[in-house]
């Protein structure tokens, strides 16, 4: 019988195009999106070569120190380079600033040094930082006044030891959470699947519930196989991801796997509940579970990273009833961590919530005799 | 009025959809409002940074300590190194300093001590270290030439103390800008997916081949008929735009009142039309219920991913953003963005912004007209 | 013969609603039973409640001799049903729909291999097997949806109104379908509000309204019970009052209507009826055109017992 059920609801699922599309081809086609939307993001962030002009004028040509300091900052054959340097006069330099050409400019005087820029910013503020550092290198060979002072500027250099964990890709959230829903939409499928065993859904539940099987062995076999389903899917959704959108899932590809298992088992029981808990037609409740694993997902940062962060920080407790952020969580402190109690952790919750959805919808799955059908 | 009813009444058993992503639209203008302060003079930008320090704060430490506080915001967190890692991740925090214990003495030694950080790798971070490489190799330098602890301090302080004088010409407070900006970006999506999913839902309702034979037969003119269904669209797409309208007056406040929120509002607007008429050509192109959810995903999460409603069209490839340019949304936003730093709003400033909008309008011509020729080739077929 | 049901003082109430009331009844083996009523008159709850799908306040229900609960397994494999709605996987074919059902009962695959053949041609979609339910008509979704109810063979077969909403080929397709499965030895319960099916294939009849039974019996038993017995039906020109007040008041009649000129007699007792009918217009220089005697219907027999027309 388990067999028999199996093969039926594979058979079922499999012409189910709209369930197909929605575990299937939605999140191929999302992390898409993603990787078109996320790939330069991170780049952006890194520090550009910023475009100042310097204005030529005598003091400038007279400074030593400035001349040579910028002729090594902006030196195209320097790796660390971080200004691409136009030497103008003052109206031409205006002009570029006007256009947003460049990010400001420089204009030595006698006494003092001066900035024009448009609006604040980091650039802006790179660049007065290296005025600044300029400028506070020649009062110190000033003050000083040693004849070694060349020496001890070279070995006054700091030491810096990063010590950070280096995965810090945050645009991995974003995948992450695709994941979890994909194991989410999972609910669809053992949803849909369970419907047609349930006599008050369903005609086709009526028909079951008068043939001569238990229930809980039909349930059985169908539900295995919308979870062989559900992890098809996400094991296609897997491929794509590492393969093609070079998606970063950490070392540990066992613990991985496993996470997905229980991702989608939380998605499975979820679609489980909603099947036997709520008496809608059936696209009322594929709208219920669609709404609740997105907004799940925008609490777990897919619309947005940071919001995961907002709420991990502040409202905890909502992001441990939120199956998306577990299953988040879980590849994160997988990507991230180098030790695994975050990640039992978060499978552990994802256990509990599966057995909490299954555990409330036992009533109605055991059922066999209704008031009214 | 029948008609017209019917249509309410059908809108009505869609109303968690359209709660749904006006909550989503609140919750993502609410986390905006809460950051960033604005003025209209040069300041620093700030990055943020967290100190660990485990020496005693005192002397070239605790200078050290106020160098930073001075010229970064000081994330203030528990020292619990999970909590740590995590704001890194999230770039809660960029960068993170860790003072070794016995830091000043080893200075004082003229050590060299090395110190511990954790950095992000973008230009906040960059920038912090460059801040901190300065600091620490002028501290350095101060330590060979002077003897005395005080002296070293006074020297760096006196050092630092001397800034670049900047000046800024632009005087717009883009931080108020950048939120409505920001809002009416991520609007686009919000305003897509309730018009097109709603519209979508309610017209297969009454294009359901039963449905629209009994009105075919009906005394009512098919054609007034017609007309009555795209009058409640209508109506129906200005009431979801009036009401993202209020949602954004309450967040944003007193900008939406000037000019230039009248011009977010009107680019709104035009950009509302544009997703009435995508509505009307899908709705005429698919009549199943489930696969319009499935359209409507894919077309709504994509022109505002491609478009920058979400991630700022600034960061995205310039391939994406070349592919965008299809898409109506591009065009609005890209109005959005250039509303955020015009300084002074006139009709040569506004008119990218004209322009943008006649695009959009052209995009709903196309849309109507495209619309027109497939619902005749539909009807002689079928 | 044995009784195959026997419902005894069933009563099932919704929250406002007594839908059976008190209800007695047993359906002998081998027989296909009518069950007839108007909508809403209790005949698919009591089906329901039957096949233990729905609690009910109070009563016992035996199928077998054994008393029908929700894990009564032995009786269920024994039961063939086929409920109002077409109840079929919108994504299986035709024939994997009669398999997967047929499956739940039969685990041997030749042997089910056979039966789910046997049904497809009792119900005569050959030509479909390999259809979607979507790809069918009206008439062979329901021809489908009795073949998924009966490929099992049951000793006893519900058919909740099989024939609603059918083109007359599927009709005759069914009816003799079901007569068939009679002729193979299983017992019917069959509703509907179609009358002349009842009278074609049913031998015995129980007529329900509001949860309770008005009558039951044969086709001819019923008629027998009616209080009239011939009905004549005449196309006149034109009545006065007087001439209606005076057929009224001859022997036997029961009663006495004319609408748009046609004018119907019914009479408790019929012996001579017609001829002092046609005696008394032509006397009177009333013209008339056609003229039917029938015996009563099954549906006078109905209007009678309930007031209300059997169709919809």
């Amino acid at each position: 019988m388990f067999l028999h059920n199996f093969k039926y609801s594979l058979k079922t699922l499999f012409r189910s195009k709209m369930l197909l599309f929605w575990t299937f081809a939605f999140p191929i086609i999302l992390g898409t999106f993603f990787n078109m939307a996320f790939s330069d993001i991170e780049n952006n962030e890194k520090l550009d070569i910023i475009d100042i002009a310097i204005i030529d004028n005598e003091e400038f040509e007279n400074n030593q120190m400035f001349k040579e300091a910028f002729e090594t900052l902006g030196d195209e054959s320097n790796d660390d380079r971080i200004f691409n340097i136009k030497y103008t006069d003052i109206e031409e330099a205006k002009k570029l600033l006007d256009d947003e050409e460049i990010t400001g400019y420089v204009l030595l005087e006698e006494d003092h040094n001066n900035i024009t820029v448009k609006s604040n910013g980091i650039n802006e503020t790179i660049l007065r930082y290296v005025v600044d550092e300029i400028q506070s290198k020649k009062e110190i060979v000033m003050t000083l006044m040693r004849s070694d002072i060349a020496e001890i500027m070279d070995g006054a250099e700091a030491k810096l030891n990063n010590i950070s964990n280096k995965n810090l890709s945050y645009t991995m959230i974003e995948y992450y959470t695709l994941i979890a829903m994909a194991c989410l939409y999972g609910s669809m499928i053992s949803m849909f699947i369970t419907n047609y065993k349930l006599a008050n859904m369903n005609s086709v539940g009526k028909r079951t519930a008068v043939s001569p099987i238990h229930k809980g062995k039909m349930l059985v076999g169908s539900l295995f196989a919308s979870y062989v389903v559900s992890l098809i899917g996400i094991a296609i959704l897997f491929v794509y991801t590492i393969f093609v959108l070079k998606v970063d899932f950490g070392n540990n590809l066992a613990l991985v796997i496993l996470l997905a298992c229980v991702g989608s088992l939380a998605g499975l029981s979820m679609g489980v509940a909603v099947a036997t808990l709520i008496k809608a037609g059936e696209n009322a409740k594929t709208g219920i579970l669609v709404a609740v694993t997105m907004f799940g997902c925008f609490l777990s940062g897919m619309m947005g990273i940071t919001m995961k962060y907002i709420i991990d920080k502040n409202v905890p407790i909502l992001n441990m009833i939120n199956p998306a952020s577990m299953i988040t969580d879980g590849f994160y402190s997988l990507y991230y961590y180098d030790t695994l109690e975050r990640y039992y952790f978060n499978i552990a919750s994802l256990l509990i919530f599966s057995a909490v959805m299954i555990l409330v919808s036992y009533r109605g799955l055991r059922r066999q005799k209704y008031d009214s059908i | 009025m029948t008609v017209f009813k019917t249509f309410w009444k059908v809108v009505k058993k869609y109303k968690g959809t359209i709660i749904l992503y006006t909550v989503m639209l609140i919750v993502f203008g609410g986390i905006n409002m809460a950051t960033g302060d604005n003025q209209i003079d040069f300041v620093d930008s700030k990055p943020d940074v967290l100190i660990v320090n485990q020496d005693e704060e005192k002397g070239i430490t605790e200078n050290l300590i106020n160098y930073i506080e001075d010229n970064c915001n000081i994330i203030d967190l528990e020292q619990d190194e999970e909590a740590i890692n995590d704001a890194l991740f999230y770039r809660d925090v960029n960068y993170v300093i860790y003072i070794p214990k016995g830091y000043r003495k080893d200075v004082l030694d003229g050590k060299n001590p090395e110190l511990d950080i954790k950095s992000t790798g973008d230009y906040q971070a960059s920038l912090a270290e460059m801040m901190l490489s300065r600091y620490v190799e002028t501290q350095n330098v101060y330590v060979k030439g002077l003897e005395n602890e005080a002296d070293i301090i006074k020297a760096i302080n006196d050092n630092f103390s001397k800034k670049t004088s900047v000046e800024m010409i632009s005087k717009l407070d883009t931080g108020k800008t950048g939120k409505a900006t920001l809002y009416f970006n991520f609007a686009s999506y919000s305003i897509m997916a309730v018009v097109i999913f709603i519209i979508c839902l309610v017209l297969s309702s009454f294009h359901e081949k039963t449905v629209n034979k009994r009105t075919i037969i009906s005394s009512i003119n098919y054609k007034t008929h017609n007309r009555l269904i795209l009058s409640a669209s209508f109506a129906y797409s200005v009431i979801v735009w009036a009401l993202f309208l209020i949602v954004g007056m309450i967040l944003l406040g007193d900008i939406m009142l000037t000019t230039r929120g009248l011009v977010y509002m009107l680019n709104s607007f035009v950009f509302t039309f544009c997703s009435l008429t995508i509505a009307l050509f899908i709705s005429t192109l698919v009549n199943d219920k489930n696969a319009v959810s499935g359209i409507v995903n894919v077309v709504a999460l994509g022109s505002a991913f491609l478009c920058g409603a979400f991630v700022p069209a600034e960061w995205l490839p310039d391939t994406v953003l070349k592919i965008a340019h299809v898409l109506p949304a591009y065009w609005y936003i890209n109005s959005n963005d250039l509303l955020e730093s015009i300084e002074v709003i006139d009709m040569t400033t506004l008119k990218p912004i004209f322009v943008n909008m006649a695009v959009i309008i052209g995009f709903s011509a196309l849309f109507i007209v495209v619309n027109n020729i497939v619902s005749r080739m539909k009807q002689k077929v079928g | 013969m044995d009784n195959v049901i026997e419902v005894k003082n069933l009563t099932k109430e919704y929250k406002n609603l007594k839908a059976i009331d008190d209800l007695s009844f047993e359906v002998k083996e081998g027989e296909i039973l009518g069950l007839l009523g108007p909508n809403g008159s209790g005949k698919s709850t009591t089906i329901n409640c039957i096949l233990s799908l729905l609690n009910f306040q109070n009563g016992s229900i035996k199928i077998f001799g054994e008393e029908m609960r929700p894990d009564s397994y032995d009786t269920k494999s024994k039961i063939g049903v086929i409920f109002q709605e077409v109840a079929v996987f919108e994504e299986l074919t035709v024939y994997d729909n009669i398999d997967y059902f047929c499956g739940l009962y039969v685990r041997d695959k030749q042997i089910r291999k056979k039966y789910v053949e046997e049904a497809i041609e009792l119900v005569g979609i050959e030509e479909f097997k390999k259809f979607y339910p979507k790809q069918l008509s009206g008439g062979l979704l329901r021809r489908l949806n009795i073949a998924c109810g009966i490929a099992h063979k049951p000793k006893l077969i519900f058919l909740d109104e099989p024939t609603v909403a059918v083109d007359p080929q599927s009709r005759n397709n069914i009816l003799d379908g079901i007569k068939k499965l009679r002729d193979d030895g299983a017992t019917i319960v069959y509703t509907t509000h179609y009358m002349e099916e009842v009278e074609i294939i049913c031998d015995r009849i129980i007529i329900l309204d509001k949860g309770k039974i008005l009558a039951q019996g044969t086709s001819d038993e019923l008629k027998k019970n009616a209080k009239i017995e011939e009905k004549i039906t005449v196309e006149v020109a034109g009545m006065e009052e007087d001439n209606i007040e005076t057929i009224r008041q001859f022997e036997n009649v029961e009663n006495v209507s004319f609408d748009s000129n046609v004018l119907i007699v019914t009479y408790k007792k019929g012996e001579n009826n017609l001829g002092e009918l046609i005696d008394y217009l032509r006397n009177n220089k009333i013209k008339y055109d056609k003229i039917f005697s029938e015996r009563p219907t099954l549906n006078d027999v109905f209007l009678e017992l309930t007031g209300k027309e059997l169709r919809d």
